[in-house]
């Protein structure tokens, strides 16, 4: 089209003027005109939610990724480039996500995103890269089909979480066998009704019958995300009489469901397993939590049990004088792999980033053994620490994790794959 | 309005397009090409919303519900059959104006505020079925895998600039019959059902039919703001159904002006450019956002166009015309 | 829609004694704060749209109080007049000016005040969600009444509230300040010409409702975690009480609470992936059918 055509002729004119005024000047001056690009920091945009309801996740998403960049910058930066962080509140909105991170990258000079929104801002940002073409990492949503559904897959798009299927499967095996040694055949769940809560439930009590054919799922009660009131559905657990309850009630949500549970007497003689307990959020402000709770591992300084975990808590907790939750090393992460790319790429060209991304092992305090890779089949992270255990009040919290075995999730991973049509 | 006043319109109206479309060939912002976009997608909505609140005297709180047919209904057709974006264009703004017959249907004959909340409810259960019916419209992740967008015309709408060229030419079009339509002699009768139903009642006018009429024309038109967000986004969520979207479009108006046709484009402008501003300044925009509406409620009183309309009046003694 | 699981139900005594107490449960907190919204409407013509916001205010001073007097009672009583204190200062500064003014008016400043509340909860409070914890003297095991369970804590609420609803009709209907109130409600201009200071009225009437709010907020802390935002929910509940009870109508708002905290507890076993849609469509046929509501007056 004329106008197009006519629109580029001139911006490349432009562009032509621009660089020789500025090669004319530099040279004027005695300075070769490379180096200031050189200098020019680089900067990473980071959208993510600080206000409203979720705030918790911006916020700790944040401090883990500043973190990580001033490490990195304390190091040299990239041969003395030093990395921005521009970190911008969508407030929760799809829409607001969308706009934010096009507006980082096309005006606030962003060469990629690390997305630390949650997932429908996530899926929101996607579609921008898809569009934009810019590197982008998702570090808080946990939802499978962002990876593996190959209509999502695009060469410049990663996530750098943990993936709703690995930790259901490291689940069930665990609540399996606990269910096999305490007789828990009858189970019920109570989970939040949206994309997460059915998602992950139905996948953990996918596994669990896997591990335990024994297992019978007689109910489950669905409340609305930030309900505050579980009335209803803790009467309905009361009437189902289960051994067992399953929930993926995270945040505010669990306390307030566990609080309420008490008065209840609901935990009385019963196993809870709720994935999202062993948080530190949660563990500090359920006043009264239960016996026969297992969960797994959201956040914990003691799961790996190593010095470099300890250490990062340790400097988290310094820092920002709270407690690290499960965005923090999910950014933690995602920051790292980041930095790992633009160096191994020695610059911020997207396509060499993404290519030294896919397949990338790094060292991290949250492997199971002491490193974490970016699969290249399909742009996610495995080998991170997925543990299940019983909970006590008081750290370590899990004192007997059950550290998933990554040969089992991954066989079995594929195996789901395929049933979803993911893969052939 | 004769057949001169509305030439003469048509030609300013031409004469703003066709600066628009000469920013982006000047200067390379792309902030401004962004802005555009939304802004064309808002000031369509909250012009359609001024159609009923203004001119028809329906103060409606569920307007979003339209919005988000819109960008649900061609994030749906687009994604499963494929079809030409301007044949998509049109069955989508058909179906939001079908469902605004339906539901105007029930709610025009209610008064004040339990028409207000009435088409509210709609509006909540409209969302409800949006986020309960996941396989169809991916729940509360929204409409996932993006929107395919085949070129046609020569415009590419991946490319941000065609995407805005597109958007401002059926932005300002959309608000240019919106215009006709409201100095119609229909536009009149609304106007007058709206200060005296009464006084219409008895000089003939089916009252009723003239509302519905208003509230369909309003929900296509909301329709239109909301595919071109849908395209700008590349998909639809389920929070462009929710009342706080619908709130948007009434804060736009009132900041604007309910009484001036082009008071809620200003209005959208104004909101939309508050909200960068603040989001780049200051992490609390709650409290900045907040006190800046407490200032036009309390201070101003009026939309900025009724403020400066009633300046001018009695500065110089005329009444203007809206 | 489970309809054998229904049947299932009201068919067993305890599981009726359970859902019921279940619907008082949830009815009575709504109660409270429908109450406060329908008394602010009747009496001075105004839709409190900040109204969730003034709950959420109640639960994290009430969570304040508790952390510094360890006692729930001090701790519910701060929350009401503290939320009490707030909303005189809110009328008296904001609202009034928008009293004659457009609805749309009253709900842009409303907003403001939402916007800005939610902000200042997360400064002053954190992002971070909260939880009060039952306090010590609550802590015992729930009753059983044929078969049905329901905790001590709850016992005292729906007592609580109930005593506010007997209080508040005698308050309207036996005294002379309750026939003040319902006079400047009907007829506020006359009430004025009479000698009577309507603006003192006013004042004092949105403090009430205020005060309300507030104290369910300080009532619901202990079960309930609070986060910035967390009015949002209460508030469009008590909009849907309100309509379908009748606007202005105190019966109304305890009719309408009941109702739907009954429809929810009930509905959960019958429609348990519907029960938001079923509670618009109850509001939307009110609205169609009687928009006065089910004990308001066709006037107004």
């Amino acid at each position: 089209m004329k106008k197009r055509s006519q629109a580029v002729a001139s911006q490349q004119r432009r562009q032509v003027i621009k660089g020789s005024v500025a090669a004319l000047g530099l040279a004027s001056i005695g300075l070769p005109s490379i180096s200031l690009a050189q200098n020019k920091p680089i900067r990473i945009g980071m959208p993510t939610i600080l206000s409203g309801r979720v705030a918790m996740l911006g916020e700790s998403s944040r401090n883990a990724a500043i973190m990580g960049v001033e490490a990195f910058n304390a190091a040299g930066g990239l041969n003395g480039r030093m990395v921005e962080l521009v970190i911008r509140d969508s407030k929760g909105r799809p829409d607001e996500a969308a706009r934010v991170t096009r507006e980082l990258v096309n005006s606030d000079g962003c060469d990629m995103i690390l997305d630390a929104e949650a997932s429908s801002g996530a899926f929101a940002v996607h579609e921008v890269a898809r569009d934009l073409g810019f590197l982008v990492i998702h570090t808080c949503s946990e939802t499978s089909s962002l990876t593996a559904d190959p209509k999502m897959r695009i060469p410049n798009g990663f996530r750098a979480a943990r993936q709703g299927v690995h930790d259901a499967i490291v689940g069930g095996e665990y609540a399996g066998g606990v269910a096999k040694e305490k007789g828990l055949n009858r189970w019920m769940s109570i989970s939040p009704d949206y994309s997460y809560g059915l998602d992950t439930t139905a996948e953990f009590f996918e596994y669990l019958k896997y591990f335990n054919k024994d297992v019978e799922v007689v109910n489950s009660v669905w409340p609305k995300l930030f309900q505050a009131d579980y009335s209803e559905p803790i009467t309905r657990l009361l009437q189902g009489k289960p051994q067992a309850i399953y929930s993926c009630l995270w945040g505010g949500d669990l306390t307030s469901f566990i609080d309420q549970a008490s008065i209840y007497g609901l935990m009385k003689d019963r196993q809870f397993f709720g994935v999202n307990m062993a948080d530190y959020a949660v563990l500090t402000a359920i006043k009264a939590v239960p016996p026969n709770i297992h969960s797994g591992n959201r956040y914990l300084k003691s799961i790996p049990k190593t010095a470099q975990n300890a250490a990062w808590c340790d400097a988290y907790v310094a820092k920002f004088k709270t407690m690290p939750l499960n965005w923090s090393w999910e950014n933690a992460v995602g920051i790292d792999f980041m930095l790992a790319a633009i160096k191994q790429a020695n610059g911020t060209d997207t396509a060499k980033m993404s290519e030294a991304l896919k397949g990338m092992t790094i060292k991290s305090p949250f492997g199971t053994d002491g490193t974490i890779t970016m699969r290249a089949s399909d742009h996610t992270i495995i080998d991170y620490a997925i543990a299940w255990g019983d909970l006590t009040t008081k750290e370590p919290y899990m004192a007997k994790p059950n550290l998933g075995n990554w040969k089992t999730v991954l066989e079995l991973e594929k195996l789901w794959m395929k049933s979803k049509g993911y893969i052939s | 309005m004769t057949a001169g006043s509305f030439s003469r319109e048509a030609l300013i109206a031409a004469i703003v397009l066709a600066v628009l479309i000469l920013i982006p060939i000047f200067s390379d912002s792309s902030a401004a090409v962004d802005f555009g976009i939304r802004l064309a997608a808002f000031a369509v909505f909250a012009t359609s919303l001024n159609m009923l609140v203004g001119f028809g005297g329906m103060v409606s709180f569920g307007h979003a519900l339209y919005f988000g047919a819109g960008a649900y209904s061609f994030g749906l057709i687009m994604q499963h059959f494929q079809l030409p974006i301007p044949l998509a264009f049109v069955l989508a703004v058909c179906f939001c104006a079908t469902v605004a017959a339906v539901v105007g249907a029930i709610c025009v004959r209610l008064k004040e505020i339990y028409f207000a909340f009435l088409t509210l409810a709609f509006q909540m259960l409209f969302h409800s079925i949006i986020i309960s019916w996941t396989s169809l419209t991916g729940g509360d992740q929204g409409l996932m895998g993006g929107l395919p967008r085949p070129p046609f015309l020569g415009l590419d709408l991946v490319n941000p600039t065609d995407l805005y060229w597109f958007a401002v030419v059926v932005g300002v079009g959309s608000l240019l019959a919106m215009r006709y339509i409201l100095q119609s002699p229909f536009g009149y009768t609304l106007r007058m059902v709206r200060d005296n139903p009464d006084r219409a009642k008895f000089l003939g006018v089916n009252v009723w039919r003239v509302k519905l009429l208003a509230f369909v024309l309003a929900g296509g038109f909301a329709g239109v703001g909301g595919i071109i967000m849908a395209l700008l986004v590349s998909g639809a969520f389920p929070e462009f159904t929710y009342w706080t979207m619908s709130g948007e479009a009434v804060f736009m108006v009132l900041m604007g002006g309910v009484n001036t046709f082009i008071g809620p484009v200003l209005g959208a402008a104004l909101l939309l450019g508050f909200n960068d501003i603040i989001t780049r300044v200051t992490e609390h925009h709650g409290l900045a956002l907040g006190a800046i509406i407490l200032l036009f409620a309390l201070v101003f009183k009026h939309g900025i166009t009724d403020f400066i309309v009633q300046g001018w009046q009695r500065i110089t003694g005329k009444k203007v015309e809206s | 829609m489970d309809s054998e699981a229904l049947l299932d139900c009201v068919t067993s005594l305890s599981c009726i004694v359970t859902q019921t107490s279940t619907g008082l449960i949830v009815g009575s907190l709504l109660f409270l704060v429908a109450t406060g919204l329908t008394l602010i409407f009747g009496v001075l013509g105004i839709v409190n749209f900040a109204h969730g916001s003034l709950y959420m205010l109640g639960a994290y001073i009430a969570l304040s109080a508790f952390r510094i007097t360890d006692s729930f009672i001090l701790a519910a009583v701060a929350g009401a007049l503290g939320v009490g204190l707030f909303s005189l200062f809110f009328e008296r500064f904001f609202m009034r000016r928008v009293y004659g003014a457009d609805v749309l008016m009253q709900l842009l400043v409303c907003y403001a005040f939402i916007l800005i509340l939610d902000d200042a909860v997360k400064i002053i409070w954190g992002s971070e969600f909260q939880s009060m914890g039952m306090p010590a003297y609550f802590q015992e095991p729930p009753v059983f009444i044929a078969g049905g369970v329901i905790p001590v804590f709850y016992i005292y609420l729906i007592g609580i509230s109930a005593s506010i609803g007997v209080g508040l009709w005698l308050l309207l209907s036996k005294t002379k300040i309750g026939k003040i109130v319902r006079a400047a409600a009907v007829n506020p201009s006359m009430t004025s010409a009479l000698g009577l200071n309507t603006s003192l009225i006013f004042a004092g009437v949105f403090a009430f409702g205020g005060a309300l709010a507030g104290l369910a907020g300080a009532l619901a802390a202990p079960v309930r975690s609070m986060s910035p935002g967390m009015g949002f929910s209460i508030l469009i509940e008590s909009f849907i009480v309100t309509v379908i009870g009748g606007m202005g109508s105190v019966s109304g708002a305890l009719v309408g609470a009941l109702l739907i905290g009954l429809i929810r507890s009930f509905g959960s076993i019958g429609f348990p992936y519907f029960i938001e849609g079923i509670m618009f469509i109850a509001m939307a046929i009110i609205l169609v059918v009687k928009p006065s509501g089910l004990m308001g007056k066709e006037t107004r």
